[in-house]
């Protein structure tokens, strides 16, 4: 009695090296966009003779990686800037959507055109979910490595966090900040958000010579990651995560276990940065779709469906021992 | 009974909601921020005239910045309080060169695109008492030389050809500010009411 298996579609596996190379290119992007600035500020100061020899060390290297591309660097290196908190490529406006929600709160207004430069992220949020947490977020880079250095530090002998906490902890923060902001009329919620933070600091450090207040906050919540709970910002502090995973409840693309191939091996539970549940069939809202569970999965038993809710726990999987034994059992008892 | 279970935990929601915003509160009252240096901290052009406006519009995004070819805008940090970052020009560092770039890059309308007679950083104010020229202590021209309104905004005084008047066509951009050699920057930006010339009482 074969079950006819269903495989997944076979680039679903590869996405996970997809999503690691989407990081990659925003996080490099972030790098590279204050030394563009830096050197069309010497382009426009026409004074290459003045600069110090660190600065020719940067209009150098800039000058051969950009001008095979631009032919006025003061002018044309402009398509491209900003962060992910809000930015300008080639003419289109992108902000975060807790940009736009934290000036309403904090003006108490709304205006219009930036709230529909928030419009793009928010349609691809209704649709793909969380996804902006798992394959742009420049924090996210430097939170997954921190999770792979707490493995290493674990296999070396040393210990490190992995406590539960409430998830609902930082739909509170999002709502303590919001009213912060209307409070006191500026956008604190920024100053606790990872990947703004991120954005703002490597430009401060590389173009304004320093890092600002945000960067400690940053290490302290890499610590927190690193000492308390497992990749602990995210799964409960961060207020753009809240705001994204309200946004992305009823989202379309979801992944979904396909029972008849899963062997109840709970890869996927250990590898899920997010401590969801894939085995018991417990995405919910905070699922990012990064499908690192999917490439993990040594059966092909996790797919993308297209549905607006999860499917209910469909039990043990079938190729696992505990599915076997209760078959038998049942076999024994119809004997 | 699951809409009482419902209002029930709304407001457990909502207590705990103010409860956790209840200490910044407290220590906004008691230590009141620390108001930055305005000659020093000027907003960049085209900023909505309200500072409260300005800051509730502004988003921290850094765009204005990265867009500077003077790169004269930075952005207060620790010290900032809730203008934490926002914009500003230090004119004494590096001034602004009116190229309205700022403008046209902000998302958010913070920085309004204006035509250039009509920004309104502030308006420069020359100390007479420091000023070489005006205390005969030879000549310089650099403040008059280096603006880039020209006439209208600071020319020379009819009878010591040196001496430089500030002309109500100053936009407040500060280059003037920058080039200033006297140590003791004799020429500052101040409001547009406290005027061109600095009052001394004995």
């Amino acid at each position: 009695m074969a079950e006819q298996s269903i495989k997944p579609f076979f680039l679903w596996k590869h996405l996970n090296k997809l999503r690691w190379l989407s990081l990659s290119i925003v996080f490099m992007m972030l790098i590279y966009l204050p030394y563009a600035h830096l050197y069309q500020t010497y382009e426009a100061a026409h004074a290459y003779d003045l600069l110090a020899d660190s600065e020719k060390q940067v209009y150098d290297v800039m000058e051969s990686l950009t001008s095979s591309f631009v032919d006025d660097p003061e002018e044309d290196l402009d398509a491209i800037k900003g962060n992910t908190w809000s930015g300008t490529f080639f003419g289109l406006q992108l902000s975060d959507p807790l940009a736009a929600v934290g000036q309403i709160f904090a003006g108490l207004t709304l205006y219009t055109p930036f709230l529909l430069t928030a419009l793009i992220p928010v349609i691809f949020t209704l649709i793909f979910g969380r996804f902006f947490c798992g394959w742009i977020c420049p924090a996210t880079f430097i939170y997954e490595l921190n999770t792979n250095f707490s493995a290493w530090l674990r296999r070396a002998g040393l210990k490190t966090g992995n406590r539960r906490f409430d998830r609902r902890v930082k739909y509170l923060v999002l709502g303590t900040g919001l009213v912060l902001s209307s409070l006191t009329g500026s956008v604190l919620v920024a100053g606790v958000y990872p990947p703004a933070i991120v954005g703002r600091e490597i430009y401060y450090a590389i173009a304004l010579g320093g890092f600002g207040a945000g960067s400690v906050f940053f290490v302290g919540t890499l610590l927190f990651d690193l000492l308390v709970a497992r990749r602990g910002f995210c799964r409960y502090l961060c207020p753009g995560g809240a705001l994204y995973s309200l946004l992305g409840r009823f989202r379309i693309f979801r992944i979904q276990r396909i029972v008849e191939n899963c062997n109840d091996c709970a890869k996927c539970n250990a590898i899920c940065e997010f401590g969801l549940n894939p085995l018991h069939d417990d995405f919910g809202q905070e699922c990012n779709n990064c499908t690192a569970c999917i490439a993990i999965c040594p059966t092909d038993a996790l797919t993308f469906k297209v549905k607006i809710s999860d499917a209910p726990d469909m039990g043990p999987g079938h190729l696992g021992r505990q599915y076997l034994r209760d078959k038998e059992e049942s076999i024994e008892r119809a004997a | 009974m699951r809409r009482r279970r419902f209002l029930q935990k709304l407001l457990y929601g909502g207590g705990i909601l103010i409860s956790s915003t209840l200490p910044y509160a407290l220590s906004r009252f008691i230590a009141p921020e620390a108001k930055a240096d305005p000659l020093s901290h000027l907003r960049p052009p085209g900023a909505l005239k309200d500072d409260n406006a300005f800051v509730n519009a502004c988003i921290g995004c850094g765009l204005c910045g990265e867009v500077c070819p003077p790169k004269c805008i930075e952005f207060y940090q620790r010290d900032g309080g809730s203008n934490v970052n926002t914009p500003y020009i230090n004119p004494e560092v590096k001034a602004c060169i009116l190229c309205n770039k700022c403008m046209e890059v902000c998302p958010t309308a913070s920085l309004q695109e204006t035509p250039l007679k009509e920004i309104d950083m502030g308006i420069s104010q020359i100390d007479r008492l420091g000023c070489y020229p005006w205390v005969d202590r030879g000549i310089c021209g650099a403040c008059v030389s280096i603006c880039p309104l020209g006439d209208r905004a600071i020319s020379y005084n009819m009878w010591n050809q040196y001496r430089p008047v500030v002309q109500d066509g100053c936009v407040g951009c500060g280059l003037c500010v920058e080039v200033c050699p006297h140590p003791s920057l004799p020429i500052r930006i101040v409001e547009r009411a406290q005027g061109t010339v600095t009052q001394h009482r004995i």
